[in-house]
C-alpha cells in the first residue's frame, strides 16, 4: 500500500508542469552512503578524535535542515555492517532513518545481504521510499520519488550496482534481476527531464562508474538535429567505493558527489535551481565530531537501547560444548577448536577441504553453555567465506606456507577441515609438508579440489598466495538465474561473517564435542 | 578482477575492497593509520569497493613500510 500511495504521489507530480524562471530557488541536499550500521563514533585514520555516531550525525542534519529548505538522502549500504545492526538484521538502521525522517534511500549491494525477505520487511518499515530504479523481484522498492520542496519539484532516481549477484551469496538475489545503471539512467532521465526542476540520480555504483555515467549523461537529450536540451545537468549522490569527495566535482555538464563511509562526514550540497537548470551547486563534507556535544537525545536513546538488546542476544546461549573448546597452540598444532571452526566452514561452502587460519581464533570456549559473547570473542574478526577451485598442488603449497613460520608461532598456522596431512618442522620453510591425504587417498597434484578458507587468507593475508593464484584464473564470472558461475570461485558471501555462520552451526547442533583427530601431525 | 595498488597488479575475488587490495599487496592487515587514495587523489575508506582496473596509492607512515610487496 506504501509502495502504491509513494507512486502515485510520484506520478501526480510529475504530471504538474515544471516550474518556469520566475526565480531562482535554493535546495540543500544533506546526504551519507555506506553507514554500515556504525551507530557509535569511529576511529578514522590520521584523526585526532573518533569521527561519527547516530546521535552527532543527528543533531547536524537538525541544524543543517534549521538553515534552509533540505533533503536528507541514503546512497545505500546503511542497514549491514557493524553489529549494532547485525544483530537486529538493519532494523535497528531502519528505526535510526525514520526518526531522522531521510527523504529517500537507494539500496546498496549490502542491503541484500540479509535476504530477500529480510530485506523486504526492512522496506515495509521505513517511512521513506526506498529505491533502486535497475532492479526488479523486490516488493516495495520503487524507481523514482518525486519530492517537492521549496517550491522545487525534485525526482530522485536510485542506481544499485549490477554486480550484487556476484558480490553477494546467490540466495540473496534468488529471482532478482540487476539491469545496467546506465540504460536505466538513460531511460529515466530522458522521461524526467523537462517535468522535474531538480533530477538527483541517487546511486550505490562506485566513484569511478559515478564519473562515467556523469559523462555519459552530459550529451544531448535528444539525436535530432538542433536539439538544444541536454541530457545532463543531474546531481550524482553516489556511495559503494567509500570515497571521500570534499566538494561535488563536475563532470560534463553534471555534479558527483560522496560522503566517504560510517557517518563520519555529512555531505552538504546547496543548489540553485532555475527553470529546470542548475545555475549553481556548492558542496563540502562536514566531519562529524564531538564540537556539538553529545548529540540528539532522541537517537542517544533508541542507540542504547539497542546497545541493550545487543547485551541481551550476545548474552543469549546458542549452544553447548561438550568439552572444552581449545584455543591455546592453534598457531603451532592441531586444537578441537581449529577443527570445529575449519569443519563449520567446509559444512557452509561443501567445499572438499577448509582452511583456517590459526591466527584468526583468538580465544577458547569452556565446556558448557555457549553465548553468543563466546563466539564473538573467539572469532571476533569481519570474515566472511570464499572458496576457490584450486589443483592438488597449489594445496600442497598453501599447507607448506601455513607451516613455513610454526617456529615462531604465526597466526599464519593451518587448521584444516576434508584433510590430513604431515609436517617436519626441522626441514626448511617450503620443504615442510611430507603427507597430504585426503578421504584416505594421497592428494593428486593434479586433480581439481574445491578449498575454502576466509576472505583475509583468498586475498593473501598472513602471506597465502595460492588462492590469489587461482582467483587470477578466474575471470569468466557470469550469472545465470541468479546463480554465480565461475570455474574457479566455488563459493562466496561477503554479507555473512564467520562468527554468526558458527553461532548458527551451535544453535542447529546438539552439544559440540570436537576431538583431535590426527589432522595435523609433526614428524621428524 | 585486477587492481593496481602502488602499480603493482593484484588479483580479486569480486565483492573484495580496498582492505583486501592491500592485503594482497602487503601480505598483512593494514596498520590503521594507513592512507588509501584513488585515482584521483581522493581518500578511500578500507571497505570500500574496487573494480576491475582500479589504480590504489597507499601512503604508510615511513616506518612501517618494510613488509612485503610495497
Amino acid at each position: 500500500m506504501k509502495t502504491f500511495f509513494s507512486l502515485l504521489v510520484t506520478l501526480i507530480a510529475l504530471s504538474l508542469p515544471v516550474r518556469g524562471s520566475a526565480e531562482p530557488r535554493t535546495i540543500r541536499i544533506l546526504h551519507v552512503n555506506d553507514f554500515h550500521g556504525f551507530a557509535h563514533p569511529v576511529q578514522a585514520p590520521d584523526m585526532a578524535q573518533p569521527l561519527g555516531g547516530a546521535a552527532r550525525l543527528a543533531h547536524r542534519i537538525a541544524q543543517l535542515r534549521s538553515e534552509r529548505p533540505s533533503l536528507l538522502l541514503a546512497a545505500g549500504d546503511m542497514i549491514q555492517g557493524d553489529s549494532w545492526a547485525n544483530l537486529n538484521s538493519g532494523a535497528a538502521v531502519i528505526e535510526f532513518m525514520n526518526l531522522l525522517r531521510f527523504d529517500a534511500l537507494v539500496t546498496g549491494n549490502h542491503e541484500y545481504d540479509f535476504g530477500r525477505e529480510t530485506l523486504e520487511k526492512r522496506i515495509s518499515e521505513a517511512v521513506f521510499p526506498v529505491l533502486a530504479a535497475n532492479v526488479s523481484g523486490v516488493k516495495g522498492v520503487q524507481p523514482v520519488t518525486v519530492i517537492t520542496r521549496n517550491g522545487l519539484r525534485i525526482a530522485v532516481v536510485g542506481l544499485v550496482t549490477d554486480d550484487t549477484p556476484e558480490t553477494s551469496h546467490p540466495r540473496n538475489t534468488r529471482n532478482l534481476h540487476f539491469a545496467k545503471p546506465l540504460e536505466r539512467a538513460m531511460e529515466l532521465v530522458r522521461e524526467l527531464r523537462g517535468k522535474a526542476d531538480l533530477i538527483v540520480l541517487l546511486t550505490h555504483i562506485g566513484h569511478a562508474a559515478d564519473r562515467e555515467l556523469a559523462q555519459s549523461l552530459s550529451g544531448p537529450l535528444s539525436a535530432a538535429p538542433h536539439h538544444s536540451m541536454r541530457m545532463g545537468n543531474l546531481l550524482i549522490v553516489g556511495g559503494h567505493s567509500h570515497t571521500r569527495v570534499e566538494h561535488p566535482v563536475r563532470i560534463g555538464s553534471n555534479y558527483v558527489a560522496q560522503a566517504w563511509e560510517h557517518g563520519k562526514t555529512l555531505g552538504v550540497i546547496d543548489v540553485v535551481v532555475d527553470g529546470g537548470a542548475i545555475v549553481s551547486l556548492e558542496g563540502h563534507l562536514e566531519e562529524i565530531t564531538a564540537a556539538g556535544g553529545v548529540g540528539d537525545p532522541q537517537v542517544a536513546d533508541l542507540v542504547k537501547r539497542y546497545d541493550e538488546r545487543s547485551t541481551a542476544l550476545l548474552s543469549a546461549v546458542v549452544g553447548t560444548a561438550a568439552v572444552d573448546l581449545v584455543q591455546e597452540g592453534v598457531r603451532r598444532q592441531e586444537t578441537n577448536l581449529g577443527n570445529l571452526v575449519a569443519d563449520v566452514v567446509r559444512d557452509t561452502t561443501k567445499a572438499d577441504v577448509a582452511i583456517v587460519n590459526g591466527g584468526s581464533i583468538r580465544s577458547g570456549i569452556s565446556r558448557g553453555p555457549v553465548t553468543m559473547k563466546d563466539v564473538y570473542a573467539t572469532l571476533p574478526f569481519d570474515n566472511y567465506l570464499v572458496a576457490v577451485r584450486m589443483s592438488g598442488a597449489q594445496l600442497r603449497d598453501t599447507l607448506e606456507h601455513g607451516v613455513s613460520a610454526v617456529e615462531r608461532g604465526e597466526g599464519r598456522f593451518p587448521q584444516v577441515s576434508g584433510l590430513s596431512f604431515a609436517f617436519d618442522p626441522s626441514r626448511s620453510a617450503g620443504q615442510r609438508v611430507v603427507r597430504v591425504e585426503l578421504g584416505g587417498k594421497p592428494l593428486d597434484p593434479n586433480r581439481e579440489y574445491v578449498v575454502a578458507t576466509l576472505d583475509f587468507i583468498a586475498a593473501g593475508g598472513d602471506g597465502y598466495r595460492a588462492f590469489g593464484a587461482a582467483i587470477r584464473s578466474a575471470g569468466d564470472f557470469s550469472d545465470t538465474g541468479g546463480a554465480l558461475h565461475s570455474s574457479r570461485l566455488a563459493y562466496n558471501d561477503p554479507g555473512r561473517w564467520l562468527r554468526d555462520i558458527v553461532a548458527d552451526y551451535l544453535r542447529t547442533h546438539a552439544a559440540l564435542a570436537p576431538a583431535l583427530e590426527g589432522r595435523i601431525r609433526k614428524v621428524r | 578482477m585486477r587492481v593496481f595498488v602502488n602499480d603493482r597488479a593484484v588479483d580479486l575475488a569480486p565483492g573484495m575492497t580496498v582492505r583486501h587490495a592491500l592485503l594482497a599487496a602487503l601480505g598483512r592487515e593494514p596498520i590503521s593509520t594507513v592512507g588509501v587514495y584513488d585515482a584521483w587523489g581522493q581518500l578511500l575508506g578500507l571497505d570500500g569497493a574496487v573494480r576491475e582496473g582500479d589504480r590504489l596509492r597507499v601512503v604508510e607512515p615511513e616506518a612501517t613500510v618494510q613488509g612485503e610487496g610495497l
